[in-house]
């Protein structure tokens, strides 16, 4: 079995292809009211079916889902990457974070570190998010990674909001960029404590 | 980016790893009243996490589907092989043939070099089969292959027999 998903480091965490042995973590949070924004609460097939078709993104669109590890104790934290079904008017960067994982900036860090992947490596110009519009959080996270809402753009049906992803020149050593890096030094400051509600 | 799937040659037929050309073919059966005995019909998006998850399966388990390709024309005729997915007591043999493709005997070609060689290489003898009762022409297939029955069970919610495949050594 050759997979060749990159693996990537940030500051305190590392993003690898799904394996079988995260599969209870996925199912948990899956299976549970935090995956009411992503098509779930899933029974345990469908959500078994969700994550093979994680790892089967990868084998035929070339990008996809990485699982979210502790740099130091792998522990997982979540998942972050591309996605794209079939008939999806664009490709989307996406996040999710394990509940007991939310609001140390877990997926501001892996998501702008993906998104930074697609942009240099894979060449993309943009990206969008599709988004719940009742789910606050990751509005709040995709502002914070520099996305604005894009009215224009075509929406998967209709019932989610699309977030517009800044560009990679928007990107390259902005003041956008110093921010999010900022932000996420703070994170990785165990001093630091976040003020107001968790955030991802 | 390659799962390394085997790839089986029986007389007629290529027994192989899904590629993205394979998922009109899998998404017409989907949508067909075909797959009803398989928990369809299905809209197309969830066409198209099953077909990706076809790969994963392969990744997770170690062993999985094979796309069915008639070597004479190279269509996509088909979809067989082992499936275990959380809510599954364990792997079973499962086959599905596309529109056009029935009649030909191919289920059984490819359901007997399917097993075989799950027996052979996955540690995967003796295996079931998750029959939907009024899936007759399944349940044929089954008897054709030696499979007997077993028990009235359940997958993913729905009824269904549990029809037990012969061990290889035995059915040599």
């Amino acid at each position: 079995m050759t997979h060749t998903i990159p693996v990537i480091e940030t500051r305190r965490l590392i993003l690898r292809g799904p394996e079988p042995e995260d599969y209870p973590d996925f199912k948990s949070t899956f299976t549970s009211y935090r995956a009411r924004f992503m098509g779930g609460p899933l029974n345990p097939y469908e959500a078994w079916m969700l994550y093979a078709a994680e790892i089967g993104h990868w084998q035929i669109r070339g990008y996809g889902m990485w699982m979210i590890h502790d740099k130091v104790t792998d522990e997982t934290y979540g998942m972050a990457g591309g996605w794209k079904p079939a008939k999806w008017p664009e490709a989307e960067i996406a996040w999710v974070i394990w509940p007991d994982a939310a609001g140390k900036g877990y997926a501001l860090e892996a998501t702008h570190a993906a998104r930074k992947h697609f942009y240099r490596y894979l060449g993309w110009e943009t990206a969008v998010s599709y988004i719940d519009p009742k789910n606050l959080d990751s509005i709040r996270l995709a502002e914070r990674l520099g996305a604005k809402k894009d009215p224009e753009a075509p929406t998967i049906d209709g019932n989610d909001a699309v977030y517009r992803h800044p560009s990679p020149a928007k990107l390259d050593g902005t003041q956008l960029a110093h921010g999010i890096d900022m932000e996420i030094a703070h994170y990785a400051d165990p001093l630091f404590k976040p003020k107001g509600w968790a955030i991802d | 980016m390659t799962l390394s799937i085997p790839v089986i040659e029986t007389e007629r037929l290529i027994l192989r790893g899904p590629r993205e050309s394979d998922f009109e073919a899998f998404a017409a059966f989907g949508a067909s009243d075909r797959s009803r005995f398989v928990g369809g019909p299905f809209p197309r998006f969830r066409s198209w996490g099953g077909f990706l998850a076809t790969y994963g399966h392969w990744a997770l388990r170690g062993y999985g589907m094979w796309m069915v390709e008639e070597r004479a024309t190279g269509a996509t005729a088909g979809r067989i092989g082992f499936i275990f997915n959380d809510g599954w007591d364990e792997p079973e043999l499962g086959w599905h043939i596309f529109d056009g493709f029935e009649g030909k005997g191919y289920a059984y070609q490819a359901a007997s070099a399917a097993r075989a060689h799950g027996a052979q290489h996955f540690g995967l003898d003796g295996v079931i089969s998750y029959i939907d009762p009024a899936n007759t022409r399944s349940l044929r297939l089954a008897e054709r292959l030696g499979a007997q029955y077993e028990r009235d069970g359940e997958v993913a919610g729905h009824p269904c027999q549990v029809w037990r495949h012969p061990h290889q050594g035995a059915a040599a």
